[in-house]
């Protein structure tokens, strides 16, 4: 019934469109919308952000592979919502960018294949996945994702701000080994310069918070996720960052009521000086520390997140190819695999966004080497942590405690209560889970 | 227009000076949006106040026609809006003139569960609506996108309304001619309707050009976008992306259609509504 | 065929085609919905039967309470001023002159934009770090405020972009109801000597009592289900100061997959408008009836 239904609805749709039989691969990708500026190009080596490269990618495997249809399809960050909606409609696209912190939603349900089998046909080997990387995308021993990248947290750094503020020592800036070495340095920067130490996006930006709670309890050992149905938020670790964070905002060490968008042109224009911001930022900063006449030329320096409390041990996430379940043709699982192929041979390239790569041989590359800054972060994808691969949820989850996490650094609610209400509510959501 | 008393008064002074300031409010956002969009990205990065001093470029529209998808997008709620706006005059003129007219079993019964529809409010149908169309397979086409307008209960009691009010004198001359009720209904009454139409028509049209909840969910990829959805999407990325100005250059080029159609219409929508909105 | 069957068929002929679009695009669903929410739904076809659950759930659910906290305020922020700033410029504009025409055009142009481009438009006039109002600010000196980060702000800051978008709706329905009110009544009452206040609440306000009445229930249900505007803004933040009924309804069921919840909150709201639109509808009959 509904296949002819939908039959004929195509049919009156598409009764004017040209049979085309090749091959068609739906993919799926956050990133943003950048047509206007790459919109034909195909010169990936001089595409700048991850846009700019991906769309210069896929542009350029559309000219190699002339036999393959590529429909892009481009989504809203991070189009989670928008997925759900096409899963739920049972249309989902063939290939899709995804966190791999994310994945085992969909896997545990099966509603993204294992990737085993395309990735021999496409003569990727697992075993070149950088070690960060893999733990990403394995889950229950099973690999649900060619991982792309590792997403680690840097301190974007400002070092002429830093200077004026007497915390550089040998051309290295100078960061803090303990919550109270960071207040004292925050109020000495804010004292000396006038300005706030930390920029940091407060405002519809949940995973920001996040990413520094996680970072920090990972470093102290205390186990978030003690199993696949519950948090622990409600302990003296967590309460114990939570009221650092709040303590920047208060005395007002951090700018406030910044989105995203906001917070990323406030560092490129001096505003403050230290952007705790992930990986991605690496490429478009070091590009504008390079820009004749801005506020940042020649004064940019990334360090992985300082140890404050425990061991160095930072909380990594990272983007993988994902494949929705559906029933495929033979051509179209080929068209695939020659597409998973494509992106592995270039993810060099994807590297100078400032993501670690997920293929291992990529570190190892003398240009990867030669790019700026790496040395200082590229044993993140060594060291960095991602949860637990039984972790569920994350892209709800990370919502729920960001949006408590918001109320506690602003003040609107005590810490102890908010992370309480942070347990309670993530826990309430796993309980509903089915 | 219809002339009443109050309204060959003049303005007092004090009143279009009000008047004028609201106005200015009204259009503030309007010329604060033209000016940004007029305006290089980096100039705007840098600072937003910049807009109201020179250079200002071309370049944000420029980019419009290169390889972004807003025209598509463009297209597709003009696809969308036009064939709602068809759909919804079609089914509620039929349905109007046979509920004002005819007669047959369970009309009664038929038209209040019709106008029980009007406290439907769309939440309480847009979920599971979500999951019908997924199993008809219509998400992602432009039926999918049109038919949950065409449920709109207003309109057909908006057109029953109206038909009852011309007077059945004329429908008994016809049929004493001789002509069927079909040619009845095509040449005498319905272009007696023609108001009706064109406010129902306005107003079908405007609900389905700004309709974000339904397309939202339901056109997932990015050729079946509507503006509303396209732009949205086009919102949430604007930092690594396009930029301020590309986006705001985004938001006028989107809106020139509509406003058009808006000014040349505004007369007839207005005489519309004051002949037939509120009876 | 005898004529009573003619005349059946013929009437089903022209009321068949919305009835039946009707049933299937709103009545099944609407079935379906009902269904639904007596269900542990996920988005993805599992149900399992739980009877009233969903709904005690969404009676001790503090985010709901929240939401609809939330909803309330700005529907009572909304539809009030809306109402009488609607009528007030309705009866200024309701003349034959040319700038009477021109600000009509002015009042109404706000209507025809999409949620997207009001948004749009509103966040790069409210945000603290590009908005023309922080622009503004930083001319005379002033710090610029966090209208959509600050809980004190998000919500009247929801309320004036609605009522900078919504406003041309209401002002049209009030220009088409003055214009039904007779002029001879008017004369009569310039006749009695009647002053300007003693003509408005004599004569107009009960002439478009019921366009007042169609205002107010169109507008009241239209905000108790706001969403674009809190989507697109604020996200419902800072800390869900911000977040609708609605945008709860939305990410409850894309974002946290839970459809048999979300189904069971999307009928308690169809149930609070239904209940609302009936109150104000039985209180303005039952004056009118007074009246009488």
């Amino acid at each position: 019934m509904r296949r002819v239904f939908a039959l004929g609805l195509a049919a009156l749709l598409a009764g004017c469109a040209p049979a085309d039989d090749r091959p068609e691969i739906v993919v799926q990708r956050f990133f943003g919308e950048c047509g206007a500026v790459y919109g034909a190009s195909t010169d990936v080596a001089n595409a700048d952000t991850e846009c700019g490269i991906l769309t210069t990618l896929i542009n350029r495997f559309e000219a190699e592979n002339p036999d393959i249809r590529v429909k892009v399809n481009v989504v809203a960050w991070p189009g989670y919502p928008q997925l759900a909606a096409q899963m739920a409609a049972g249309d989902p696209p063939d290939l899709v960018t995804m966190h791999q912190s994310v994945i085992s939603d969909y896997s545990s349900r099966g509603l993204i294949e294992p990737v085993e089998g395309l990735l021999a046909q496409a003569k990727i080997d697992p075993a070149g996945f950088t070690p960060a990387a893999r733990a990403g995308v394995e889950k229950q021993g099973k690999l649900y994702g060619m991982p792309w990248d590792t997403i680690g947290r840097l301190f974007h750094i400002n070092t002429e701000l830093m200077a004026e503020a007497g915390l550089m020592r040998g051309g290295k800036p100078v960061l803090p080994n303990s919550p109270e070495e960071l207040l004292a340095q925050a109020r000495q920067f804010k004292a000396k310069t006038g300005k706030p130490y930390l920029i940091q996006a407060q405002v519809s930006a949940p995973d920001f918070m996040v990413a520094f709670l996680y970072t920090y309890l990972l470093a102290q050992g205390s186990p978030i996720y003690p199993d696949d149905r519950h948090i622990k938020l409600d302990t003296p670790e967590a309460r114990a960052i939570v009221t650092l964070m709040r303590q920047l905002n208060t005395e007002g060490l951090t700018t406030r009521d910044q989105d995203f968008p906001a917070a990323t042109a406030a560092f490129t224009q001096g505003k403050g000086g230290i952007f705790p911001v992930g990986t991605w930022m690496l490429g478009p900063y070091d590009a504008e520390a390079a820009r004749e006449g801005s506020p940042i030329k020649g004064h940019y320096a990334v360090a992985p997140f300082p140890r404050l409390w425990g061991t160095a041990a930072p909380f990594v996430d990272g983007h993988a190819w994902v494949v929705p379940a559906a029933t495929r043709s033979p051509q179209e699982r080929a068209a695939m695999a020659r597409f998973l192929a494509f992106l592995s041979r270039y993810n060099y390239d994807w590297s100078r966004t400032g993501q670690l790569p997920a293929f291992a041989a990529v570190l190892d590359r003398s240009e990867f080497k030669a790019l700026p800054h790496r040395e200082d972060i590229a044993a993140l994808s060594r060291t960095g942590k991602q949860l637990p691969g039984y972790v569920e949820r994350q892209s709800a989850v990370q919502g729920l405690i960001g949006e408590e996490l918001e109320a506690a650094i602003t003040g609107t609610k005590p810490v102890e209560t908010a992370l309480k209400d942070a347990e309670r509510r993530v826990n309430r959501l796993y309980a509903q889970m089915m | 227009m219809s002339e009443t008393a109050p309204s060959s008064q003049r303005l007092s002074p004090l009143v279009t000076v009000l008047l004028l300031i609201g106005a200015g409010i009204m259009l503030m956002p309007m010329l604060w949006t033209l000016l940004l969009s007029f305006k290089s990205n980096a100039a705007l990065m840098a600072d937003s106040g910049s807009a109201f001093m020179p250079p200002w470029t071309l370049e944000n529209y420029a980019a419009i026609f290169q390889g972004s998808l807003t025209t598509r997008w463009l297209i597709n709620s003009l696809i969308v809006s036009t064939g709602s706006t068809i759909g919804v005059l079609v089914l509620s003129s039929l349905a109007g003139y046979g509920f004002a007219r005819l007669d047959f079993p369970f009309r009664r019964t038929l038209f209040v569960i019709v106008l029980l529809g009007l406290a439907v409010p769309e939440q309480a149908v847009i979920l599971p609506r979500h999951q019908l169309f997924a199993m008809l397979g219509l998400h992602n086409s432009y039926p999918g996108l049109i038919l949950p307008s065409l449920t709109g209960a207003f309109g057909v009691f908006f057109m029953t309304q109206y038909f009852r009010a011309i007077p059945p004198e004329l429908d008994e001359a016809a049929l004493l001619d001789g002509a069927s009720r079909l040619t009845l209904f095509w040449k005498v009454l319905l272009p007696l309707t023609w108001p009706a139409q064109a406010t129902l028509g306005v107003f079908t049209f405007l609900g389905s050009w700004n309709d974000y909840w339904w397309p939202l969910i339901s056109a997932t990829t990015s050729d079946y976008f509507t503006l509303t959805v396209g732009l949205a999407s086009a919102q949430m990325n604007y930092a690594q992306t396009s930029g301020l100005g590309f986006l705001m250059a985004q938001a006028v080029f989107a809106s020139i259609p509509i406003l058009v159609v808006y000014i040349a219409f505004q007369k007839q929508i207005v005489r519309a509504m004051a002949g037939t909105a509120v009876r | 065929m005898n004529r009573a069957r003619r005349d059946a068929l013929v009437g089903y002929a022209f009321v068949g085609p919305f009835l039946l679009v009707y049933a299937a695009v709103l009545v099944v669903p609407l079935l379906m919905g009902i269904v639904i929410s007596f269900n542990n739904a996920d988005l993805f076809g599992r149900r399992e039967w739980i009877g009233l659950a969903n709904y005690a759930q969404a009676l001790s659910d503090p985010v709901l309470r929240q939401a609809f906290f939330n909803t309330l305020t700005l529907t009572l922020l909304i539809v009030p001023p809306l109402t009488v700033i609607a009528l007030l410029l309705a009866l200024a504009l309701n003349r034959n002159t040319r700038l009477a025409a021109v600000l009509r055009g002015v009042f109404f142009s706000s209507l025809v934009l999409s949620v997207t481009i009001v948004t749009l438009i509103w966040r790069f006039i409210l945000t603290p770090d590009a908005g023309l109002v922080a622009v503004g600010l930083q001319a005379v000196g002033q710090p610029p405020i966090p209208f959509l980060s600050d809980p004190a702000y998000v919500i009247p800051a929801l309320a004036v972009t609605t009522l900078w978008w919504s406003l041309g709706f209401p002002i049209m329905l009030f220009l088409a109801g003055l214009q039904q009110v007779p002029g001879d009544i008017y004369e009569a009452a310039a006749l009695d000597g009647a002053g300007r206040w003693t003509v408005f609440r004599r004569i107009t306000l009960p002439s478009i009592r019921r366009t007042l009445l169609l205002v107010v229930m169109l507008q009241t249900a239209a905000q108790l289900q706001i969403f674009g505007q809190a989507q697109l803004l604020t996200g419902g933040g800072p800390g869900g100061a911000s977040r609708t009924i609605v945008l709860y309804i939305f990410e409850v069921s894309f974002g946290r997959w839970e459809l048999g919840y979300a189904t069971a909150i999307a009928e308690l709201l169809f149930g609070m408008i239904l209940l609302v639109t009936l109150l104000q509808y039985w209180f303005v009959t039952r004056q009118e009836g007074d009246r009488a």
